[in-house]
């Protein structure tokens, strides 16, 4: 881990952009433009039973690689992904923003989220804490790393098909 | 001294090796209870030849911490 | 009201008010699930002595334990005193359990070590109080079945047929074990716990429901159900069923196909499963894993292993865990990585499964046509030659033996 001050490193105000403009793809099913945001080395991990499992050898609600991602989002863009189709509607808030850790050209950072889906089963809250590693690139900040602790993995959760 | 927790939902102790003392003991902290204790050597190998029924008698609230016997403390 | 089942069930047919009525769903708690054997979970959750995880049979809360002498017990949660919880964690190492309210103290076989403050009782040892203990535990390839029942079928006897399948996933182990060792997901559905048990061994929705992902991934599954397949769907009896999809695998005749793979990518696995079985690997590598749904509860899908808990009329937890070959941990990989893109919560199979078992019950919630039809490939139906009742890969076989042997264990206090 590097010093905060490092030149790579993101301001808050940068972050925060990043963050919210992927929360408002998400919550508006911008398949497409979600997509565009990540790098090739991406992880994005929802863990199950507890936030410090192993998922290499943990059940994971989900732990998603690149190419993992790509067949998620072809899914929800075929129309019958039934648990998605209708879409729930969605809105997030993101608060409670940190940078946790500077590391070359990426920036590790950690924000809250609370989240109303609403679909024909009723509504749902969702609630927790999210860890991203962002990249600076030449056209601008890629996401590399979700991580999205649930404040309820460890108990029964309803289908979560969206993007978390 | 390196200090291990041994933590369940029913006890949470800290254990280290003591080496204060003219020979090495164990260090058993309760810490929910704040009580020390050390255990040398021929203590911990009397724990470990006690019979399994005697360990279970250790367990009962009543055979030492909650006793309500005059005498026992 | 009595209900009257046999009026309910039919054979092509069944009463929607079967899934939506909570006076059935309180009659199935005493006549199913605190009756018959149960799946509570697998050994390898308990490995060591002391350890225990937290369970459920039905709506009761029970904790599975191993003693010291390697025992395994499924104690009920509930403190002889005054009813606390004696346990709160989902898993731990423990030979006692102390109970917060007032110090009540269990060993892990239930049994009471002591209680503070002894002289109020007259001394030690006065009280012949315990932890409730499920009355009969029993296991099969490792999985834990509990039953309330104190007599009635053994263990044995209840999985009959469906134990033949339980032995096909174990023999996939180099070492003939299976392991569930990478905890559960959790998956809550606003639905009645029996729309999953159908669903498990409907051949006919995934095509439907699927579609979805196969189309995106090239998956054969969906060809595995269609109608030109030769898989069956077989009534294994005790209502238990399976999709037999070895007919297909054996077409394919490729060792690992039925995994959506090869044994180039596998192959210390592969050599491994020669090395033991001789020329018998062949035919445990292209046949794979069975597809099998055993009575009320426990599914087992190829590579993932699914224990259904029902939580009220209209609601239920799907717990599923990826299956875990004892001594090969390249598949085990695998295994997890796969079973892990597939089911849960976000799963890309299971996500859409959990959608119609609500949107069923939903549907239902309409009066008319008050029945949910269970006909399919009744007429083309044949016995096999172990004296099954075997249909298509798409027939609704399965739930035809599902209900009849429901029919059976809810019928029989009626006439009393």
């Amino acid at each position: 881990m590097s010093s905060l001050a490092g030149h790579t490193g993101l301001d808050l105000h940068e972050i925060e952009e990043f963050l919210y403009r992927e929360a408002r793809l998400a919550d508006e099913h911008d398949y497409d433009g979600w997509e565009a945001l990540w790098t090739d080395d991406a992880l994005y991990w929802v863990p199950a039973g507890g936030p410090d499992i192993d998922p290499e050898r943990q059940m994971s609600v989900i732990y998603d690689n690149r190419s993992r991602i790509s067949t998620r989002i072809s899914q929800l863009k075929t129309g019958k992904r039934y648990s998605q189709s209708p879409p729930s509607n969605m809105r997030r808030l993101i608060s409670n923003v940190e940078v946790v850790a500077v590391e070359g050209t990426d920036t590790v950072a950690g924000a809250n989220f609370l989240l109303v889906e609403s679909r024909e089963r009723g509504t749902t809250l969702w609630a927790g804490r999210t860890t991203y590693r962002l990249r600076r690139v030449e056209d601008g900040i890629r996401l590399a790393y979700k991580k999205v602790v649930l404040v309820n993995s460890a108990e029964a959760l309803s289908t979560l098909s969206f993007l978390i | 001294m390196e200090q291990r927790i041994i933590a369940s939902e029913f006890a949470e102790v800290a254990v280290s090796l003591d080496t204060d003392a003219n020979g090495p003991r164990l260090r058993i902290e309760d810490l929910r209870g704040g009580r020390v204790r050390h255990l040398d050597a021929l203590e911990l190998e009397s724990v470990v030849w006690l019979p399994e029924e005697r360990l279970r008698e250790l367990l009962d609230p009543s055979a030492g911490r909650w006793s309500d016997r005059p005498g026992d403390e | 009201m009595t209900v009257r089942y046999s009026e309910l069930i039919q054979p092509e047919r069944v009463h929607g008010s079967l899934y939506t009525d909570p006076g059935v769903f309180a009659e199935e708690l005493e006549r199913i699930w605190y009756r018959t054997w149960v799946c509570v979970g697998h050994v390898s959750e308990v490995a060591r002595p002391g350890d225990y995880v937290r369970k459920a049979v039905g709506t009761q809360d029970v904790i599975m334990t191993r003693s010291a002498d390697g025992e395994v017990s499924l104690l009920l949660n509930r403190c002889a005193h005054r009813g606390n919880l004696v346990c709160e964690d989902a898993r731990g190492n423990s030979s006692s359990f102390r109970c917060p309210y007032h110090g009540w103290t269990y060993r892990n076989t239930g049994e009471l070590l002591g209680y503070p403050y002894n002289q109020g009782y007259g001394g030690k040892g006065k009280l012949s109080l315990g932890l409730g203990r499920v009355p009969r535990v029993d296991t099969y390839q490792g999985f834990v079945f509990a039953s309330f029942a104190a007599d009635g079928p053994s263990l044995k006897e209840h999985l009959g047929a469906a134990a033949g399948e339980l032995d096909r996933l174990a023999r996939l182990s180099p070492e003939g074990e299976i392991e569930l060792t990478a905890g559960w997901l959790k998956h809550r559905a606003k639905a009645n716990w029996k729309l999953l048990v159908e669903n498990e061994t409907d051949g006919y929705h995934p095509q439907f429901v699927h579609g979805s992902v196969f189309s995106v991934t090239g998956s054969h599954i969906g060809s595995l159900y269609s109608d030109k397949s030769t898989a069956v769907t077989r009534d294994l009896g005790g209502g238990h069923s399976e999709n037999d999809l070895r007919p297909e695998f054996r077409r394919m005749g490729t060792p690992m196909a039925w995994f959506g793979t090869s044994e180039a990518k596998v192959p210390e696995y592969v050599r491994k499963m020669r090395e033991l079985h001789g020329e018998q690997a062949e035919e445990i590598l292209i046949e794979g894993a069975p597809h099998v749904m055993v009575f009320p509860n426990l599914f087992v899908a190829e590579i993932s292993v699914f224990m259904i808990q029902p939580v009220a009329v209209d609601e239920t937890v799907q717990h599923v865990t990826a299956v875990q070959l004892k001594g090969a941990p390249d598949m085990n990989r695998r295994l997890l990585s796969q079973c892990v893109g597939s089911v849960g919560p976000a799963g890309m199979l299971l996500a859409d499964d959990s959608e119609m078992y609500e949107r069923n019950q939903r549907g239902m919630a309409a009066r008319m046509p008050e029945w949910l039809d269970i006909r399919r490939g009744v007429g083309r139906e044949r016995v096999d030659e172990n004296g099954f009742r075997v249909g298509t890969a798409n027939d609704e076989t399965g739930m035809r033996g599902f209900w009849s042997h429901y029919r059976s264990l809810m019928e029989r206090e009626d006439a009393q």
